[in-house]
Parts: structure tokens; C-alpha cells; sequence
């Protein structure tokens, strides 16, 4: 029952929905006990031949307003109670989603989506039940539950009412008890489904190489096991499940049970009318459900403890990378220079140490090195996503942490490695740093980055839904949209992360003069796997194991033995195989 | 080719509801004898139940009212009672338990149907259905149907045989007021129409709100870099809260329909019952007596008679909802493109592994020929190497070669038999396909070589780790041949991964290699164990390669150069050298010192000045 203080500051929150609600579910608690009353009184009028039709039709009338009240306020209720919750549903959504976009790369390398995603549904899903149906099972329970009990012993027979009480707290421990044992076989009746998930998952990727080597046979086979295994798992969930109607219909028979066998015994006693013991059946009847959800409301309040406390830890996560230190509001503009001394994700791997270069406002920075060296981590330090704690990075002749993130990310374009779109238009994918460019700013952009032709060629041309539910493109077509995209705020500084590996040699070509002459002032930063990308820079650092072991500009490079000379004759070599079939178009 | 657009598309049109009811019935059949048996344990206990207030009147009338207490009627009765009872809970959990277990057994041949079905598919399907939307079919659409053969099927039939009883116990009571009472059910059926109707127009909405709002929550947070790096964190945000919004407001609709048609409408009902049960036996008793009794049971009936038609409406929503997944899943099952089969008689094996490609033309979409006229041979034993830029159809011809897709023109012998009258089991253990994505799955290094093949022991799959080269690596890593890959092999570099898919082809000893070379992001360490591990592969197979590499080039028996699904240049190493060509010039890049580099990279830069001016 601590949720319910825990979530204390949004029943406060929306404390006239609660208290409406509260009250209307008190007042058709109250109704409700009326009609087996007039049951009893009709009932007793019959039997003692003392009914007449005005006796009759009043009672009627009285049933009548009730049944048309109950109908109002139950619906009333329901708006002002779950209506409430589902707000908090919203409120815990938005908090959730605001949080995390303050978080840094660090905090969702350590995390999983599917399990991200779990807390914004399940989790949020839980509370709300604990504000909603939690707070109404609570509420009917007691009220109800109370209300019938109060009128069975005041207005019939408290001796009879304690009597066939006896069974009742056994249904609600009961129904407590299956309901614990039903999550924990649910938990694991889940956790298999998930397991088949992936299975289909995987046998859906890998279907080349499953019909490669002929063994379709053999995975529906492996199929067949998994879901086996989710049969056992859920037919454990029906072992328990099937023990609920049958436990309270049990107990619930063996309650009217002792009330007719004790109720008799008081007709006859003369301590009760037949009547009376009627409308007593009726009221024991009300009981069932207050019972029930009694022993429900402590697996719901258990589960929306759990998700609760899941969703504060998540939430009171410390933000990283902040604006705590931050002076400077304006987006700088200038010279770059490197000063890292030693950078680690974790404590022992060391990513870079000893980098140390300058890159003047204008100039062209080429970053290569093999895979893994450390040329996207220097990227990713210059951007903020990671903050460099033993050296310094300055822009404008400032460390980068003097100015604010949205200052300094509004000098940079950023095309990362892993061309990312969201399911939108090509159009609003493009224009995403800027929501309100024109067409015709798109355009540019996209011409800039050669990829113009590619979307007029499109069905929807710039309308083109892409992502996960549009058209599939290319990889290097969602590359040279990245590369729009960061171009169409024609930012002070250029980043390109690997991002021309996708794109041919000649189109590669045809981006790095466009931007060379449409950004003349300004600086690019380029990291490459092919060194064709970097060749014009001004400076060129390559990495290895996180050290600088070359620096120069490539005639420079050139002139010497070493990693580059190497490389780039091999990947000259490379690209002429490449272009075997197509020799007569160089 | 209309046709097959239409078979396409035809998989995401919904079909009729009574279509699909129907045949998700007909799933039961397998299950006949158990669900009798359910269904008469069902009846039983729901007349156990029916028969308890029907007890009770006899004792209110025959014996309370007049006085009459015989200790041994009182007993049996009670010990009906009680005994009623008793059998009817052990037969209830029994009845309840055998329903949820047959829906399980149901639910899961569904599964492995639609499951085997698209395994069975060509892969001409896939390259055309997002694999999201085919698992989403296969595990969520039938999880969806789960819930309808276990919370909505035995409930209904549950409900409906209670209501039955409810009513013949009525006319066993008072055939008059029983069929006054027969007047509810039109009026109740309304209602469930009314909800049905309005409730899965409001549910439809909902879920695609809840749909849009978790696709966002996902999106945002695969793509959160570029979010904070673009600084539209509070573009988002607002955006987030609009569909947030709009979701909580479709979420109220039916909060309010729920309202004002599920229970508090069926309570209102029950109510009115009442007052035309109490009014009945009001006005009847004004001029003749009545029993008690009869009213008693009565009234307790209704009470019981509301109850599964509360439960029933609750669960209309699921039901419809089950209905719009089956028929997705239907339409799946329905699907017809199946791969390439074994035409004529005969069982071929494949001994020699000659290859040879006839006039062969083809087309993935019946338009546009992504080849044109191929026809090359490959002895046992020799190597033939493919080159040419993406899109000039140099994996079509592998796809070709492997059998994955219908509708070739002209013919592909192997052997000198048409690739058509092999067995599958018999193309695929024989010839090897060497992927550019090496696909591992989640399991250990030594599952992942294996694969399926049980056959093979423990030495086998060291011995082709060996082979390949990948043996070394493998004792590293901690755990060694047991050590545990991660999801898509991501704990592996991408060369390891490579060898590991070399050494699970090479396992399998086949006498055809087909291998489509990865070209970027092998990492140099492992680039020089790839090389050599091709190589000692080649080795008496005849080979088909997409080729970068100059070593699987220059040794191959014949080099075909694609350009636009036709070969432009064809020959061996020795001939295409004196040709004069580019392949001339690579060759002199890789034998030659640095100087004859630095000429024909000029030369070639010459070249390209000379034809641009």
C-alpha cells in the first residue's frame, strides 16, 4: 500500500477527480444496498398477504430513480477516477521521454531499447492500473464490502452476518495467493515468449543463410522446440489460473450454505423472517465482489510498486553531460584546437591519449587510422555526446565547456557513422535542425549533397516516406541525406564521420568539391576508412591505438614511409578493382 | 506481373470476418475428443451450479415455510448441497484447465504453420516484406489470437451454456415469467451490437494512437544522438506530448463507452429486470398466493444471469481484435510464392561440381533484364571470378546459381544435369555459399559452425576451424569453442565473424564454393587469415566468386566482367593482361615496385585529364 503515498503527490494533484470520484463510488455503494431491502420488503408484504398496488408501484418507483442513478454515477466515477489515472499514464510518459533526451550516449550504451521501451509501457501501464482500478478496487472494497456487512448486522442479523463471514477472508487470501503465484508463472510464461520472439527474429534475418544450407526443415524444427516451451510455460499459467472461478464459487456456496442452515434455525426461531433471510442471500451476494477484488487490489498495488519504483530510479538518473559550467551562449566560431591528454570509456581501455592538433578557421581536418584507432571518440568529444576530463578541447579559443550544449551544437553539422533517419519525409528528415526551412533550401542542401536526382527519382520525390515504415533506400543514399542534413544549417563546422563510405568513389567526389566551394571559410573535420575522402585536407592526423602517429598533409604523408603512404596505395589499388566493370568511365 | 503485385498486395487487405471465424474453428478439429469432454464436464458443473438455488427453494417452500423439519430430507438435501458443490469446483478447474491447454496446443499449430509456411516462401518474399511486420505476424498476430481461443471462446461457451441454464431452470420454475424474461435478450443483444460496433471503431483508434506513441518513444530513443546533436530535444518533446495527448484523449473515448454501454448499462438492465420479476409477483399475488420460493430462486437467478453477459461484453473487444489478426495471419498462410521446386524424375547427385550458365536472361520484377544472355562454364575444379560495380548482376548470378529464384530464362546446368531436377537437400549440401554478411546467431562458437548439422562431431568442427584459419582465434576467447556470441555475432570482430561462416560452410565439405566477398570494414589483422583461408578453400572446388580481392581475381580460371547484367570482358588472368585493359594495370599496381605504381596512377590520372579536356 506504499504506492499509494508514493503517487501522493498526484492524487493532491488532482484531488477534486479524486474526491468526486471517491464519493460518487461511496453513494452507489450505498444505492446498491437498496434494492434487496425492497426485495425483502416486498418479499415479507407478499407473504403476509399485506401488499397493495400503491405499496407496490412505490416501491417500484424507488428502484426505478436508483437503477437511473446508479447508471449516472457510475459512469461519472469512472471518467473522474480512471480519467485521473490515465493522466498520470501521460504525465509519467512525458517525464520519461523529457528525461530521456537530456541522457548522454554513456547512458544508453549501458541499456537496451526493448528495455527502455518496457518502462514507458509496462511500468507506466502499472501505475496507472495502481491509480485507477487500484484506487477503485480500494475505495469499493471498503466502502462496499463495509456498507453490506454494517447492514446485514444492524438491519437483519449481526449473529447471521458474523457466521457467514467466516469463509469470506479465505477468498481474498486466496485470491491474493493465486494472484502472487500467477505473476511469477506469467513472468516466466513471458519471458519464453520473448525467447520465441528472437528466435523469429533471428530466423527471419538469417533466412539467406538458413535456405543457403537447406536446413528450413531443421529451424521449423528448432521453432517447434521454443514454442513447446512457451505451451509448458503457459499451460503452468492455466494450472493457476483455473483455480479462481472455481475457488470462489467454492466459497461463496459454502457461505449461503451456513446462512440458510443458520438462517433457518433463526425463522424458525422466530429471530428472523423469511423475507429477511432473502434479502440476507442477496446482500452475501454483494460481498462476493468487494471479497474478490480485496484479494486482487494487492497484486496490482504489488506490481505498480515494482514498476513505480523502476520508473523513479530511471527518472532520478543523473544527467551527465550538463550545462552546469557553461558561460558562453553564443555559438563559437574559429580556430579548433585538441588537447587531449587521456580519454577512457571504461577505466582500463584507453580510447585516445597524447592527440594533441589545430585546426585553423577554414582549414580541412582529415582524421584516419584503422578501425577502432579513436577517430569517431575524437569526434564524439568535440560534440559533448562524452566529456573529456583530463585535457581540453577549445573553440574560439575557449574550452568547449564554457559554452552552452546548444550553443556549441549550433556551430557543428554532424553526419554520423550510422546513417540514422527518422520515418518522416525525405523532406522533414533533411530539414530536421531546422523545421521551417523552405523547399528550396532542401534542395540545395540535397544538391550539395548529390543526392538530389536520387529523390526527384523517388515516387513521393521529397514527400517520401523513409524509416523503418517507408521506402527502403540505400546506404548510400540515407548517407547523402545525413549529409543534407547537417548541411542545411550551414554550420560553422563540418563533421563527417565516415560518412562517404557507402557513397562510389565518383559521387564521393562530386560532395567533397561541392563543399569545398560552397564552404570556403568554413572548417571541416573528415574521419575516413578510405583515405580518397581526406586526401585534400589541410591537416591529416592518423591514429593508431589511440596515438597520433602521422601528421601532414597528404604530399607530405607521401613523401615518407609509413601507415599512410601504405594504405593509400592499397586502397588505390582497390578501387580500380572495384571499378573493373566500368573502366571506360573514368 | 500484375498478378503479382496483387498477391502482394492482397497480404495486407483484411479478409471477412465470418471467413475467418470460421476457420479459426476449424483449427479445433484435431481437438474434437478432449474438447467433448471439456464441453461435458462444462455442462456438468454449470447444472451443478443451477441446480444449488433450485435446492434451496425446495427447503424455503417444502420445509421453512410449512415447518417441517425431517432430520433425514434436510440432510440429504444439505448433502446435495454441499456435494453439488463440491463436484462442481473439481469439475469446473478440470473444464477450465482443458480449454485453456486445448487453446494452447491450438494456438501453437498455428504458429509452427505460419512458422513452416514462411520458411517455405522464396526469398523473392523477403527482398519485398519488412522483416518486422513478418515477425510481428508470426509472434504478436497469434498472441492475439491466444487470447481469443483462451479468455474468449471457453468463456463464451461457458457464459452462453450458463445462460441456457439460467433460462431452462426459469421455465422450470414459472414458464410465464420465463419467457417475460426471454424479452431481455433481444434488448441485451442490441446493447453488445451497439458496443461491438462502436467499441472496435474506438479500440482501432486507440491501439494506432498507442502504436504511433511507442513507435516515437522507440525512434527517439534509436536516434537520440542525432536529436541532442541537432539540438530538437524540445521539438520533440512537444511533439511526443501531442501524440501523448492525443493518445490519453482516444483512451478517454472509450473509457467513456465503456461507461456508458459495458456495465453500468447491464446493471441498469438488471435493475429494470427486477422491478418487472418484484411487479409480476407483486400483482399475481394481489389474487392468488405464490411461493416464496419461486421468487427467491428467481430473483437469485438474475442475479447470476447478469454476470456472464457482463463478462461476455467485456470481452468483445478482444474478440474483434483477435478476428483483424487471424486474418492478417491467414492471409500470410494463404501467400503464395513458394521457392523454386524439384522438377522431373530421377534423384542426380552431384559429383563432379561442373558448372555451366546456357543463355541465361533474367528478371526479379518481369520489366526490367537484370541479366542479359550469360553463359560461361566452370570445369571441376576451377574458379570463376565475377567483377563489376554494384547493381551490374553479379549476386543475380549467384542467386541463380543457388536455385533461390523461380522464373529463369534459358538453363544452368551442374553437372551437366539442369539445376531444376536436383533435390534441395542435395543443391544444398553440395554447393556453399560464403555470404558478405556472415550471419551468426545467438549460441556457441561451436553451434554456430555446426548449425544444424547434428552429423557432426566435435573434431569436425575443430578441424574446419582449423582449416579456415579460425582455430586461433577461437582458443582465445575465454571459453573457446563454447564461448557464447551475442546477438548478430556483435561480441565478434567482423573478420572473426567471416572466418567463423568459412568454417561453417567448409564443414559441410562442399564440391561447388560460391562466395560472395565482403569488401569494407575487415579489419587488417584478420584481412591476411581470410585471404589464405580462401585460398585452401578453392582447393578442388569449383568456385564462383564475387570478386575484390586481386589474389581470388588473378588466380581464378576465368574472369567475367559484368557491366549492365552482360559480360563486356571474359578470360583468364594471362589473357585478359594481354588484352591490355584495366585488369593489365592492376596486376603491374600489385607486382610492381612503387615507381611503376606512381606511373600508371599517373598515367591513369593522365588518362582522365586527356578525356575530360
Amino acid at each position: 500500500m506504499k504506492v499509494f503515498l508514493d503517487l501522493m503527490w498526484f492524487f493532491k494533484e488532482e484531488k477534486r477527480k479524486y474526491i468526486t470520484g471517491i464519493l460518487l463510488l461511496a453513494i452507489v455503494s450505498i444505492l446498491s444496498l437498496i434494492p434487496p431491502y425492497i426485495v425483502g420488503v416486498i418479499v415479507d408484504h407478499i407473504e403476509q398477504g399485506t401488499l397493495t398496488t400503491s405499496i407496490l408501484i412505490y416501491w417500484c418507483g424507488v428502484l426505478f430513480v436508483i437503477a437511473i442513478a446508479v447508471y449516472i454515477f457510475r459512469f461519472l466515477w469512472r471518467i473522474m477516477i480512471f480519467g485521473a489515472s490515465i493522466k498520470l499514464a501521460r504525465k509519467l510518459r512525458n517525464q520519461l521521454y523529457e528525461h530521456f533526451t537530456k541522457m548522454s550516449p554513456k547512458f544508453y550504451n549501458n541499456r537496451r531499447t526493448g528495455d527502455l521501451m518496457a518502462h514507458s509501457t509496462n511500468d507506466i501501464r502499472a501505475v496507472e492500473q495502481t491509480a485507477g482500478v487500484g484506487v477503485l478496487t480500494l475505495v469499493d472494497s471498503l466502502t462496499m464490502g463495509g456498507f453490506v456487512i454494517l447492514t446485514m448486522a444492524f438491519t437483519i442479523n449481526w449473529k447471521l452476518t458474523l457466521i457467514c463471514l467466516i469463509p469470506m477472508p479465505f477468498m481474498a487470501l486466496a485470491t491474493s495467493y493465486y494472484g502472487s503465484l500467477l505473476h511469477k508463472r506469467f513472468g516466466k510464461a513471458q519471458a519464453a515468449f520473448s525467447s520465441l520472439n528472437d528466435k523469429v527474429q533471428e530466423s527471419m534475418s538469417g533466412i539467406r543463410v538458413i535456405k543457403t544450407f537447406g536446413y528450413e526443415k531443421d529451424d521449423v524444427e528448432s521453432f517447434r522446440k521454443k514454442s513447446d516451451d512457451v505451451v509448458q510455460k503457459n499451460i503452468a499459467v492455466a494450472r493457476v489460473d483455473s483455480l479462481f472461478d472455481p475457488t470462489i464459487s467454492f466459497i461463496v456456496s459454502i457461505s449461503f450454505f451456513l446462512a440458510i442452515l443458520f438462517g433457518a434455525r433463526y425463522v424458525v426461531a422466530g429471530e428472523l423472517s423469511i423475507g429477511e433471510l432473502t434479502s440476507f442471500t442477496i446482500y452475501l451476494g454483494l460481498l462476493i465482489w468487494p471479497m474478490l477484488a480485496f484479494g486482487w487490489l494487492f497484486n496490482i498495488v504489488e506490481r505498480g510498486r515494482a514498476s513505480y519504483n523502476r520508473i523513479s530510479s530511471l527518472l532520478s538518473e543523473k544527467i551527465d553531460i550538463t550545462d552546469d559550467n557553461s558561460v558562453k551562449n553564443e555559438p563559437p566560431v574559429g580556430d579548433i584546437e585538441f588537447h587531449v591528454n587521456r580519454f577512457a570509456y571504461e577505466e582500463e581501455e584507453i580510447a585516445l591519449q597524447h592527440v594533441s592538433f589545430k585546426v585553423n578557421k577554414g582549414e580541412t581536418l582529415g582524421v584516419v587510422g584503422r578501425t577502432g584507432s579513436g577517430k569517431t571518440t575524437l569526434m564524439k568529444l568535440f560534440m559533448r555526446q562524452y566529456d573529456l576530463n583530463d585535457g581540453v578541447i577549445y573553440f574560439s579559443g575557449r574550452s568547449i565547456n564554457d559554452y552552452t550544449l546548444e550553443a556549441l551544437r549550433k556551430s557543428v553539422g554532424y553526419v554520423p557513422q550510422d546513417h540514422f533517419l527518422f520515418s518522416a519525409t525525405i523532406a522533414d528528415n533533411i530539414a530536421f535542425a531546422k523545421p521551417d526551412a523552405s523547399l528550396t533550401e532542401i534542395i540545395d542542401a540535397s544538391k550539395l549533397a548529390s543526392i538530389h536526382e536520387d529523390i526527384v527519382q523517388l515516387p513521393d520525390g521529397y514527400e517520401t516516406v523513409v524509416g523503418e515504415r517507408g521506402v527502403t533506400l540505400s546506404g548510400g543514399q540515407k548517407q547523402r541525406i545525413s549529409i543534407a542534413r547537417a548541411l542545411i544549417t550551414n554550420p560553422e563546422l563540418l563533421i563527417l564521420d565516415d560518412s562517404l563510405s557507402a557513397v562510389d568513389a565518383k559521387t564521393e567526389e562530386a560532395i567533397l568539391e561541392a563543399l569545398r566551394e560552397v564552404r570556403k571559410d568554413k572548417t571541416t573535420m573528415i574521419t575516413a576508412h578510405r583515405l580518397s575522402a581526406i586526401k585534400h585536407a589541410n591537416t591529416i592526423v592518423v591514429l593508431d591505438n589511440g596515438e597520433v602517429i602521422q601528421k601532414g598533409n597528404h604530399e607530405q604523408l607521401m613523401s615518407v614511409d609509413g601507415w599512410y603512404k601504405e594504405m593509400y596505395e592499397k586502397q588505390k589499388l582497390e578501387t580500380l578493382v572495384e571499378q573493373g566493370g566500368s573502366n571506360d568511365e573514368s | 506481373m500484375m498478378n503479382h503485385k496483387n498477391k502482394q498486395s492482397l497480404l495486407f487487405e483484411p479478409m471477412d470476418q465470418k471467413i475467418v471465424f470460421r476457420r479459426l474453428l476449424s483449427y479445433t478439429k484435431p481437438h474434437l475428443r478432449w474438447l467433448t469432454i471439456a464441453f461435458f464436464l462444462l455442462m456438468l458443473g454449470t447444472g451443478a451450479q443451477i441446480l444449488g438455488p433450485i435446492l434451496i427453494k425446495i427447503f424455503i417452500d417444502d420445509y421453512l415455510t410449512p415447518r417441517i423439519f425431517d432430520f433425514q430430507p434436510l440432510f440429504l438435501l444439505a448433502a446435495g448441497y454441499l456435494g453439488l458443490h463440491f463436484a462442481s469446483v473439481a469439475i469446473t478447474y478440470v473444464q477450465l484447465f482443458l480449454f485453456q491447454k486445448i487453446a494452447l496446443k491450438i494456438i501453437q499449430q498455428i504458429r509452427i504453420d505460419v512458422f513452416e509456411k514462411v520458411q517455405n516462401l522464396g526469398l523473392a518474399f523477403f527482398d519485398k516484406f519488412p522483416t518486422g511486420g513478418l515477425v510481428s505476424r508470426i509472434t504478436n498476430d497469434t498472441e492475439t489470437i491466444k487470447d481469443l481461443y483462451v479468455s474468449v471462446l471457453s468463456n463464451y461457451v461457458q457464459n452462453i451454456m450458463f445462460l441456457i441454464g439460467v433460462f431452462a431452470a426459469m421455465f422450470y420454475l414459472n414458464v410465464q415469467l420465463a419467457f417475460f424474461c426471454l424479452f431481455l435478450l433481444p434488448v441485451l443483444f442490441i446493447l453488445m451490437q451497439l458496443y461491438r460496433k462502436l467499441s472496435s471503431k474506438f479500440y482501432a483508434e486507440m491501439s494506432e494512437k498507442l502504436s504511433q506513441l511507442n513507435a516515437k518513444i522507440n525512434e527517439s530513443i534509436q536516434g537520440m544522438t542525432i536529436i541532442q546533436i541537432f539540438r530538437q530535444q524540445k521539438r520533440l518533446r512537444r511533439e511526443f506530448e501531442t501524440i501523448n495527448d492525443d493518445h490519453q484523449k482516444a483512451w478517454l473515448k472509450s473509457i467513456k463507452l465503456d461507461g456508458l454501454l459495458l456495465r453500468p448499462a447491464v446493471d441498469f438492465i438488471s435493475i429494470i429486470a427486477l422491478i418487472l420479476v418484484l411487479s409480476y409477483f407483486g400483482v399475481t399475488s394481489l389474487n392468488s398466493p405464490i411461493e416464496i420460493g419461486v421468487l427467491y430462486a428467481f430473483i437469485n437467478y438474475l442475479d447470476r444471469f447478469f454476470e456472464p453477459v457482463n463478462q461476455m461484453m467485456m470481452r468483445l473487444s478482444i474478440f474483434q481484435q483477435a478476428l483483424v489478426s487471424a486474418s492478417r495471419v491467414f492471409r500470410l498462410l494463404d501467400h503464395h510464392e513458394v521457392s523454386p521446386e524439384k522438377r522431373g524424375d530421377g534423384q542426380p547427385k552431384i559429383e563432379k561440381g561442373e558448372i555451366e550458365f546456357r543463355n541465361v536472361s533474367f528478371s526479379y520484377d518481369g520489366e526490367h533484364n537484370v541479366l542479359k544472355n550469360i553463359s560461361f562454364k566452370a570445369k571441376k575444379g576451377e574458379t570463376v571470378a565475377l567483377v563489376g560495380h554494384t547493381g551490374s548482376g553479379k549476386s543475380s548470378i549467384i542467386n541463380l546459381l543457388m536455385r533461390f529464384y523461380p522464373g529463369v530464362k534459358g538453363d544452368i546446368f551442374i553437372d551437366g544435369v539442369p539445376i531444376d531436377h536436383y533435390e534441395n537437400d542435395e543443391l544444398r549440401k553440395k554447393m556453399g555459399l560464403v555470404l558478405q554478411d556472415p550471419f551468426l546467431f545467438v549460441g556457441t562458437v561451436e553451434e554456430n559452425i555446426k548449425f544444424y548439422n547434428d552429423n557432426l562431431t566435435k573434431d569436425d568442427v575443430v578441424n574446419a576451424a582449423k582449416f579456415v584459419h579460425a582455430h586461433p582465434f577461437i582458443e582465445k576467447l575465454s571459453g573457446g569453442y563454447e564461448a557464447k556470441i551475442g546477438e548478430r555475432g556483435s561480441t565478434l570482430s567482423s573478420g572473426q565473424r567471416q572466418l567463423l561462416s568459412f568454417a561453417r560452410t567448409i564443414a559441410l565439405n562442399p564440391s561447388i564454393l560460391v562466395l560472395d566477398e565482403a569488401t569494407a570494414n575487415v579489419d587488417t589483422e584478420t584481412e591476411g587469415e581470410i585471404q589464405l583461408a580462401l585460398e585452401k578453400m578453392q582447393m578442388g572446388r569449383t568456385t564462383v566468386a564475387i570478386a575484390h580481392r586481386l589474389s581470388t581475381i588473378k588466380d581464378a580460371d576465368q574472369i567475367l566482367v559484368l557491366h549492365q547484367g552482360e559480360i563486356v570482358e571474359r578470360g583468364n588472368h594471362s589473357e585478359l593482361i594481354e588484352q591490355g585493359g584495366l585488369y593489365h594495370k592492376m596486376y603491374l599496381l600489385q607486382q610492381g615496385d612503387r615507381e611503376e605504381i606512381e606511373s600508371v596512377t599517373t598515367s591513369e590520372y593522365v588518362n582522365t585529364v586527356d578525356k575530360n579536356t
